[in-house]
């Protein structure tokens, strides 16, 4: 902004690069705590408009203020709410102002922000966030365009590149994997050994994957059975795994047995009896569930934890070398943004205004007779002079610097001085 | 007058360079598609014209029959776009397409006259048939190929712009079948148009060109009996490279100096 005492953007936030896990759990806010702590900022008249982003890897707080205090003023804010000390809350934030906080914004909505490079859920959770704000009423014109402007840049980075293509976690991995082998894998069988932790998780991952004939073996039936009834599917008797196998497109290993589960010579049976039709084997479990021996069988797939941590580097090396891509189309939009964000300045608004004014009398005077037109144009001039003069003496003379912004915006929407 | 046939390898070039690009770049088909259907239908033009100053379908001349070629392949192109919406499949097949398209402008177009051997409606069936029953196993090898390339990414765990562009295994399986299912029963349709019609013709009727044909029928018919026998995935693909191998032999070589009865000079 550039005319003086002018509102600015700032964020105040604490993330896991600053901040510990303890830390970040106590300023972490549900939806409803989101709204409240809203509610307390505009009331407190610190800012004039706020948008709080809180997820389980960040708390940020976005706002429109005046002044390099309003920093302070809000880790103070928010050390009396939360009941933390505020030296251990400023030492773990950090702050940035104007096209840098803007910047942030941007890289955190597009994943560039994020632990696991390029994720989806940030995008969400940042058009949560503005919705959230929008119902509270706390935002206006600015964080409401630069939050739509970061959903967009988001949307853009994960359309345009691959940043967000290759998976990173293991489930997910093999998901994809097994995927490339048997398309859709709504028609297919997955049998899952073990109901731990990880089978749980797996079961999980595979129905959201669109699996729906889920089998599960378990070598304690009631644990299988209790798995089994949560996530819809079939329960198979631990001294069945062999036989079921010729009916499994996909064999998931998650158990803690010390030796492997499933044979080689049970599957060149199981494949026998499928005709060859391709079968896909994921271990997930150390020591491993499938005899490593089973790869070598013709048309089967198998892949060990270790060989599934080799993917993952290597999706993530992948999504790394998008980073520059993505950074070009962020700043694509930064600019868009930053562009129209400098004309809510009082200044360019009057001269875009005078400028749009003055078309419309040429405009006019020219479709008059030329004698006419040099009769009238004085009369055209003052009228046109004497509409500007007192909108333009309002937004200067404004002191409070959210609403000198919001008749800036106001101006420059209602004669439509942004369109090019 | 080859201008039409030029515009065509033009427009196929257009396509193949657009097909390349939408491999590395997310989202949508590219162009490609669109611009391969300008070409069929440019080409089509072209086709129709030989045809008329022939007087039959363009298949007695190499440069023709390669057209034709050429253009069925683009058919079935189109229809695994409209039918799987696969864009992997593209930068793969076209560069055949063009290819053939390319010899079709290329090679000699000047028929020997045509004898009462090379006219009539069953004659017209016999070959045309036959050159799509080529082009459906040209796309079977092109699908082969990226099923064996597809297979092998998949395997290493290579999860790059291949892997992410072409199909799952299971869906190249299931369209390469459809091919050489549609190859095999066309061909089969045109040996029997081509014997009958050739008995009528001459007496005592022995080609090699028939011979080879009925070992590409019994290729292709081992490897669907395969298919369902157990030997489905990497080997079926194998089959097919070889089966394709053995139709280019036989439209080649046999053709040129085996053959008796199947001269397009």
């Amino acid at each position: 902004m550039n005319d003086g005492h002018e509102a600015q953007i700032l964020v105040l936030g604490w993330n896991f690069r600053g901040a510990s896990g303890p830390v970040r759990e106590r300023i972490a806010l549900t939806a409803d705590e989101v709204r409240d702590g809203l509610r307390r900022l505009l009331g407190r008249g610190l800012v004039s408009e706020s948008v709080i982003v809180s997820t389980c890897h960040r708390s940020e707080i976005y706002s429109i203020g005046q002044g390099e205090q309003v920093g302070d003023q809000l880790t103070r804010f928010i050390s009396e709410w939360r009941g933390l000390d505020p030296a251990l809350l400023e030492s773990a934030s950090f702050r940035r102002f104007g096209a840098e906080a803007a910047r942030h914004l941007f890289r955190v909505a597009s994943g560039l922000d994020s632990m696991a490079l390029g994720e989806s859920e940030v995008l969400g959770q940042v058009r949560q966030a503005l919705s959230i704000a929008r119902e509270t009423g706390s935002t206006r014109a600015v964080l409401h365009r630069l939050f739509e402007s970061a959903v967009r840049a988001g949307k853009r980075v994960r359309t345009e590149t691959e940043i967000a293509v290759h998976p990173l976690s293991i489930p997910s991995i093999g998901v994809e994997l097994a995927t490339k082998v048997f398309g859709d894998l709504g028609e297919r069988t997955l049998l899952l050994l073990g109901s731990g932790e990880t089978g749980t998780l797996f079961a999980r991952h595979a129905l959201e994957a669109g699996v729906r004939n889920l089998r599960i073996a378990n070598r304690t039936l009631a644990h299988a059975q209790d798995l089994a009834a949560r996530v819809g599917a079939r329960v198979v008797p631990w001294d069945s795994v062999a036989r079921e196998l010729p009916s499994a497109d996909v064999v998931v290993g998650t158990t803690a047995s010390p030796v492997p589960v499933v044979k080689r010579a049970d599957v060149e049976a199981a494949m026998r009896q499928r005709r060859g039709r391709p079968m896909f084997f994921l271990d997930l479990a150390m020591p491993p569930d499938v005899d490593p021996e089973v790869k070598g069988v013709y048309n089967v797939f198998a892949y060990d934890l270790d060989g599934l941590e080799e993917v993952a580097a290597g999706n993530r090396r992948r999504r790394v070398r998008e980073v520059p891509r993505a950074e070009e189309i962020l700043e694509e939009e930064l600019e868009r943004f930053l562009g129209w964000f400098g004309n809510l300045s009082v200044i360019p608004t009057v001269t875009d205004l005078k400028r749009r004014l003055e078309q419309i009398r040429d405009g006019e005077l020219e479709r008059l007779p030329p004698g006419d037109r040099e009769r009238l144009r004085p009369l055209a001039e003052s009228i046109v002079a004497k509409l500007l003069h007192e909108p333009m003496r309002r937004m200067k003379n404004e002191p409070d610097a959210a609403k000198k912004l919001d008749r800036v915006e106001a101006i420059r929407h209602l004669f439509d001085l942004d369109r090019e | 007058m080859h201008a039409l046939g030029w515009i065509a390898v033009l427009l196929y070039a257009g396509a193949e360079a657009l097909a390349i690009r939408s491999l590395f770049l997310p989202g949508g088909l590219g162009g490609a598609p669109a611009l391969v259907a300008a070409g069929l239908l440019t080409q089509f033009a072209q086709l129709v014209v030989t045809a008329r100053s022939l007087g039959s379908v363009p298949y007695r001349t190499l440069g023709g029959s390669m057209s034709l070629f050429g253009w069925m392949l683009g058919l079935a192109y189109l229809v695994l776009v409209v039918r799987h919406r696969e864009r992997g499949v593209g930068p793969f097949l076209i560069p055949f397409i063009l290819a053939f398209s390319i010899l079709g402008v290329l090679l000699p177009s000047h028929p020997s006259s045509a004898t009462s051997a090379t006219r009539g409606s069953l004659f017209a069936f016999h070959v045309t048939l036959a050159i799509l029953a080529y082009a459906a196993f040209a796309l079977s090898f092109v699908l082969s190929l990226l099923y064996l390339i597809q297979n092998r990414q998949i395997r290493r765990g290579r999860t790059g712009v291949l892997f992410s562009r072409l199909p799952a295994l299971d869906v190249i399986g299931r369209m390469n079948r459809t091919s050489v299912t549609i190859g095999l029963a066309v061909l089969s349709v045109s040996v029997a148009l081509g014997v009958t019609w050739a008995r009528r013709v001459w007496t005592g009727f022995a080609d090699a060109k028939l011979l080879f044909a009925l070992i590409t029928l019994l290729v292709y018919g081992l490897l669907l009996w395969m298919d369902r026998r157990g030997w489905e995935g990497p080997r079926v693909a194998l089959l097919s490279i070889v089966g394709f191998i053995l139709v280019l032999f036989s439209y080649t070589f046999v053709n040129l100096y085996l053959s008796q009865a199947h001269v397009f000079r």
